[in-house]
């Protein structure tokens, strides 16, 4: 336990370490000592967590899960925002994997769709109409960089430490129920006929969810037209105003 | 699959986007930049969810995943509705430009990096040897977002 803590606290400093030297600091030093720091980091908070059975499993996941993390610090970390949209694409194709592999194949292939195909590529739209020519100085520098990266460096070493410690300790009070075995699982969450059990579950137990779902994206349609054509009568007449 | 090592390695992954993006929303200044931070904190929320539903044998984790992309798309309609006209009162993206919507008791944050300001290489742009006669402008096009 006391040599999970060091690790994962040593993990957690140099993810804040090298956060800090990641992130916009104008002309201030020091981005490749960042990359490495975080991939030191990132491989130290790998080591504490077990493989998945076989190597083929493992390797994988562990492909997968490399992409998706590490195109999500690319994202936060680059100076144009144009690259840190294309990175998210990244992370976003790396999601759609891990859940691809978990079994979850309606969302991998939404998550693919919805955020990479249609969020995405809108704010793109947004960044190549509304972004200044050449760089911008609010790109070039951050908030509070140490604090921010203290900030996420103590929220992943808490909840990191909170999983490995429930499932490292098998005397703690809340530790986990015993994992369902292969068979009771294709039974259920891995049935053969994933899209059938989905649509099943999501049109009867959650059908009030549903249209609650519905209503709210009917609501958002028309407050983005209200705040949108208030911005035309505010500008003096446009195309929106009827 | 050892489905105990999976649900500890994916509930892993989870907290380490939510805290990239975490870190990102609260150092960034372009508003686009947080907002695809904020998108990062949600995609390793549902990360964790849909491995607790795979651990548990239960749909409940995909499930609330749908209704979050669905609540995402809504925040990404509206946000971007609200960052364009925020774009078109003042020309920039920056979010410290909105800084008096603070409360009352809060200081105003002056940039305290113009040094790393000033210290910026300047870029430099090719640009093209002048020929032939310069043609009349068209003021409609002179005056278009000059904000810019």
């Amino acid at each position: 336990m006391n040599e999970l803590v060091s690790v994962l606290g040593l993990a957690s400093a140099l993810f804040a370490l090298a956060m800090w030297l990641l992130l916009p600091r104008g002309a201030a030093p020091g981005r490749s000592a960042g990359a490495v720091l975080m991939a030191v980091s990132l491989g130290l908070f790998a080591s504490r967590f077990p493989g998945l059975g076989n190597w083929a499993n493992t390797g994988v996941f562990y492909i997968l899960a490399a992409v998706t993390v590490g195109a999500a610090v690319a994202t936060v970390t680059f100076r144009k925002p144009v690259y840190s949209a294309i990175w998210f694409a990244l992370s976003l194709l790396g999601t759609a994997g891990l859940l691809l592999f978990q079994g979850a194949q309606f969302l991998g292939v939404a998550t693919i769709v919805v955020y990479a195909g249609a969020i995405l590529v809108t704010f793109l739209f947004v960044l190549m109409l509304a972004q200044p020519e050449g760089q911008a100085y609010y790109d070039q520098i951050s908030w509070g960089p140490k604090l921010a990266a203290l900030t996420g460096a103590l929220m992943v070493g808490v909840l990191t430490l909170a999983v490995a410690g429930v499932f490292l300790n098998p005397d703690a009070e809340n530790h986990p129920q015993a994992p369902f075995t292969e068979a009771e699982l294709k039974k259920e969450i891995l049935a053969d006929q994933h899209m059938a059990h989905l649509g099943a579950q999501l049109f009867s137990k959650q059908l009030v969810a549903v249209e609650v779902a519905g209503t709210l994206l009917l609501a958002a349609l028309v407050g983005t037209v209200a705040i949108v054509s208030g911005m035309r009568k505010a500008e003096g007449g446009g195309p929106l105003d009827g | 699959m050892d489905e105990q090592a999976l649900l500890e390695s994916y509930l892993v992954v989870g907290a380490l986007l939510f805290g990239i993006g975490l870190v990102g929303f609260c150092s960034r200044r372009n508003m686009i930049v947080m907002f695809l931070a904020a998108e990062m904190m949600l995609q390793g929320v549902s990360l964790s969810l849909v491995a607790w539903g795979r651990y548990h044998n239960n749909w409940g984790g995909q499930m609330l995943v749908i209704f979050i992309l669905t609540v995402a798309a809504c925040e990404a309609a509206i946000a971007l509705a609200v960052v364009l006209s925020l774009f078109h009162k003042n020309g920039s993206l920056d979010i410290a430009l909105w800084q008096n919507l603070r409360e009352d008791n809060q200081p105003a944050h002056a940039d305290r990096d113009a040094d790393e300001l000033r210290a910026l290489p300047e870029t430099q742009w090719p640009t093209l040897a002048p020929a032939g006669i310069e043609p009349d402008h068209d003021l409609d096009e002179v005056l278009h977002r000059t904000h810019i």
